[in-house]
């Protein structure tokens, strides 16, 4: 399927509305009321649990076939576990990106990405 | 030290760290963009009004494998559901604003500029609505112009595609690290990985990623709320660990 530069205009305005809804509405609705208690315990956990799926699907699967390739992507792992360390002590995105980059562009050349 | 600096200029200064870390990041998403078929004009709009690095990674490398506009959108939708928890905690600081503010200042929120904010909320009481818009708004100008120049040069040189869509696996794991909180949160990272690892095998689709989210969210919900209630909060999962940062914490969590 190709699409067209139409079709990344609709895809562009939909991604809006659905990128502003989770955005605007806990926003306006909690700035006149109190946030439900169980719903923040919920909601905390809603990121950690997503961004690790989210990295396990790069390092850990075949997107094409979504099978476990288990170590295939050695210079995946080892960056990761570098980006990891450096991210946790550093706190600082920027550092942990270009890091992650350099680490991967790197080990790519001795292991299969 | 300069007192009579402008407003403008101070807000700027808080922004600086966060706008610099934009750009390699948005660099690499605009190349990821333009691979994917965006033009220039279209990877400038994307930027203005989604503004999310993991959506337009995510738009980026979806296109790439063909997948179906619905199939985008509900995964865009559960990646921006965070931005619920984010939303609701920024809310107390910005009442009293206009609806019309807060219109503006929800499109333009993100994870990063968000903890810049709520950092600053939290411990300063000058810090005003109109400067957290501001902020918003110098991140939101740098990580647009990055994503152009990425744009740009992908049109030029040929970049290996994988190792620039790493740029995402590295942002999700920086993020990952600031949400450690305690044990209990590494416990569900772990829970979510072999959950996500099932479900991707058993469905083959990205649903798989909602699944593994929807299920493990919830269990660390429980897991809290049954060990609160038992009266265990400094116990083994839940007392809070804290990292040996020799640099000034931003903090995510609520604190």
């Amino acid at each position: 399927m190709n699409m067209s530069t139409m079709d990344h205009f609709i895809l562009i305005l939909l991604s809006m509305l659905v990128a502003f809804g989770p955005r605007f509405i806990p926003l306006r609705i909690f700035s006149t009321r109190e946030i439900p208690k169980w719903f923040n315990e919920w909601m905390k956990y809603v990121p950690v649990s997503l961004f690790t799926a989210l990295v396990v699907k790069d390092v850990f699967m075949n997107t094409k076939t979504y099978t476990f390739v288990g170590c295939d992507y050695m210079a995946k792992i080892l960056a990761s576990v570098l980006v990891a360390i450096v991210a946790y002590r550093s706190r600082s995105m920027g550092l942990s990106v270009v890091l992650g980059l350099v680490a991967v562009a790197l080990l790519a050349m001795a292991f299969p990405i | 030290m300069e007192k009579e600096q402008p407003r403008w200029a101070e807000v700027f200064q808080v922004s600086m760290p966060l706008c610099l870390s934009y750009i390699p990041i948005g660099v690499a998403c605009g190349i990821l963009l333009n691979a994917a078929g965006f033009n220039p004009l279209m990877t400038g709009l994307v930027s203005l009004l989604v503004f999310s690095g993991g959506a337009q990674f995510m738009i980026a490398s979806m296109l790439t494998v063909n997948a179906p506009m619905h199939t985008i959108l509900v995964m865009l939708f559960f990646l921006e559901l965070r931005y619920a928890l984010l939303g609701s905690s920024l809310s107390q600081y910005v009442r009293g604003t206009s609806k019309k503010f807060l219109y503006f200042f929800a499109v333009s929120l993100n994870d990063e500029n968000y903890a810049v904010n709520y950092l600053k909320f939290a411990t300063d009481k000058e810090w005003t609505p109109k400067d957290a818009l501001m902020v918003e708004h110098y991140s939101l100008l740098f990580w647009t112009l990055s994503n152009l120049v990425g744009s740009l040069i992908g049109n030029v040189i040929t970049i290996d595609l994988a190792i620039v869509d790493y740029a995402l696996t590295a942002l999700f794991l920086y993020m990952i690290m600031m949400q450690i909180k305690n044990k209990l949160t590494i416990l569900i990272s772990f829970f979510s990985a072999v959950l996500a690892i099932i479900s991707m095998t058993i469905l083959k689709s990205t649903m798989g990623l909602v699944v593994a989210t929807l299920i493990a969210s919830l269990a660390g919900f429980i897991i809290e709320d049954t060990l609160v209630k038992k009266g265990k909060e400094k116990g083994f999962w839940l007392k809070r660990i804290k990292p040996k940062a020799s640099r000034k914490v931003i903090s995510k969590s609520g604190e």
